[in-house]
């Protein structure tokens, strides 16, 4: 179990030191590698991977609303483990994409404590924090006058100088750019104004933007509301993808059970600003008939 | 009961019943156009009256004196000079006023504060300014300068208030999350979107304020005002029509440039 542990924290630093241009091109080499080592531990190695706890929550609570007569989040405890794909859920108001957002610290917590990555939610510690977790916004939340390409640049900004991207960005960030868009399926569409880009391919330019972070945690508040149905396959199919054969571990807020049960492992169910739900997704329907009759 | 039932077969049947409806409202708005004429003090005979005048007045502006063409021509450059630079300054100090007056960056009290500046300085009347201006710099264009410097604040902070306010919050959150400075932000994110609406507006207060400045020379301010002023209060007329004539030609050519370029702009 101890050298299993130290392959494992070995293995995670080594995911964390990789630069997204490794991710991009030495994507598949990595990947059998990895299998050729889990192979040879693979069910011990499987456990601790996904008992390791990436984001936890302890009694978080938000400031008191007035017109709610309660806090958005009211006494929220959850974890998500490395490696897990984990929707939430619940309807609206509930606090989902207020959750979601306290991950990175764009919600005002007035009690309780957020970790991630073991490290604890504070002011000073955002920036250390924020490095490993990419978000993707609802409409994608990119800079519509700006390219494809120029967008996805914008993922470099956190770890360039202001005056490094004064005059635009290193030409391996360009080059970096325009393989995730090629990955992702929109070559043609690099130097297009995004404004003029479809959703459902400005949802793939906001995921391009967040790998090029190439984060451990990837957060996506509704990533598919708003497209047509075949936008929305692709949008949860590469999120999927990102899962499984990268180890991202994936939390997003849904509004459609159906899709939630095909593609998430675990749901958390929040209903006015409490997780009433937590497990499994195969019986969705019926929690949800619950809240309903809860409610009235 | 059955009479709610006839009435609706009734416009079921003639849909035109329904749009008698509409006459009270008419007979309301006639009522108050009225009302208004009478306060107003027009009426026929006023009308019938000043109607020789009137065509008089107009009549002695034909045919324009061309021979003052030159000098209107220097006048106008002179305009449009001081159009160019009062834009610009104001431009200039609108910008902070702008940041300080939006609500997405700025504190509540700072905010207070440049909506404050903005008011006081949009409720003064160019002409006063120009009153002002000409009483610190003596008559001539840098008075009217000047005073087209801060008219143009009172206008351009508010635009450029509302494109900063206009920015999408989501795209803003979407780098913090990234790690990017605040200048990086600024660069990235907020610059992109003001800049289309903020050049679109400035380019409109360019051409607005080359009118604005044909009035100010009629406090002695510089312009093309201050020359078409001496020549009605001189009763030389024609010469007056020379100036207006030109004026006419420049402004429609520089609304043709700048609705082109706001196009192209407004497509960004």
């Amino acid at each position: 179990m101890h050298s299993d542990a130290r392959v494992s924290t070995l293995k995670s630093k080594k995911l964390s030191v990789l630069s997204a241009e490794l991710l991009v091109s030495s994507y598949s080499s990595l990947s059998t590698q990895h299998s050729a080592l889990n192979t040879q531990h693979s069910a011990l190695n499987t456990l601790f991977a996904m008992n390791e706890i990436v984001i936890e929550c302890r009694d978080v609570e938000t400031a008191f609303l007035k017109s709610l007569h309660r806090p958005i989040l009211n006494q929220v405890n959850c974890q998500i483990r490395r490696g897990e794909f984990v929707a939430l859920l619940g309807l609206n108001g509930a606090g989902k994409s207020t959750l979601l957002r306290s991950f990175v610290g764009l919600t005002q917590v007035s009690r309780g404590t957020i970790t991630v990555d073991d490290i604890q939610m504070a002011p000073t510690t955002l920036p250390k924090i924020r490095r490993h977790v990419g978000m993707l916004f609802q409409g994608g939340g990119l800079i519509r006058q700006l390219s494809a390409v120029e967008n996805v640049l914008c993922g470099r900004l956190g770890v360039r100088k202001p005056w490094q991207t004064l005059f635009g960005f290193p030409k391996q960030d360009y080059r970096l750019a325009l393989q995730l868009l090629d990955e992702l399926g929109l070559h043609e569409h690099a130097y297009q104004k995004t404004s003029s880009l479809s959703g459902g391919q400005q949802q793939r330019v906001a995921i391009a933007r967040a790998l090029i972070q190439s984060p451990q945690v990837l957060l996506a508040d509704e990533p598919i509301t708003g497209l047509d149905i075949m936008a929305a396959k692709q949008v949860m199919d590469t999120l999927a993808k990102l899962n499984s054969e990268h180890g991202i571990t994936i939390v997003t807020v849904l509004h459609d059970l159906g899709i939630a049960a095909e593609y998430a492992q675990r749901a958390l169910v929040l209903d006015a600003g409490r997780i009433v739900y937590d497990g499994a997704c195969n019986n969705l329907q019926s929690e949800f008939a619950q809240i309903g009759s809860l409610s009235k | 009961m059955n009479n709610f039932a006839s009435i609706n077969k009734l416009t079921g049947r003639y849909p035109w019943i329904s749009n008698l409806l509409i006459i009270p409202v008419l007979i309301l708005l006639v009522v108050v156009y009225a009302w208004s004429l009478e306060g107003i003090g027009i009426n026929a005979e006023v009308l019938n009256n000043s109607w020789f005048y009137v065509t008089d007045f107009i009549s002695r502006f034909f045919p324009p004196n061309l021979d003052v063409l030159s000098n209107a021509v220097k006048a106008l450059i002179q305009t449009i000079q001081m159009s160019l630079w009062g834009t610009t300054i104001g431009a200039i100090i609108s910008v902070p006023i702008a940041i300080a007056s939006a609500s997405n960056i700025a504190p509540v009290w700072l905010q207070w504060l440049a909506n404050f500046i903005q008011n006081a300085v949009r409720s003064v009347p160019s002409i006063i300014l120009g009153l002002i201006f000409v009483a610190a710099t003596g008559l001539g264009a840098p008075a009217g300068t000047l005073a087209l410097s801060i008219y143009t604040i009172g206008y351009l902070a508010k635009f450029y208030q509302q494109a900063i306010e206009a920015v999408n919050s989501r795209s803003i959150e979407s780098l913090q999350v990234i790690g990017a400075s605040r200048w990086q932000i600024t660069q990235y994110g907020i610059v992109p979107q003001v800049l289309p609406l903020a050049l679109g507006y400035t380019l409109w207060m360019f051409e607005y304020n080359i009118r604005a400045a044909s009035v100010l020379g009629v406090v002695g301010a510089g312009g093309i005002g201050f020359e078409l002023k001496s020549y009605i209060d001189g009763f030389e007329y024609n010469k007056a029509t020379t100036f207006m004539l030109v004026l006419l030609v420049v402004v429609t050519v520089i609304d043709f440039f700048s609705s082109l370029l706001r196009r192209r702009l407004d497509s960004m």
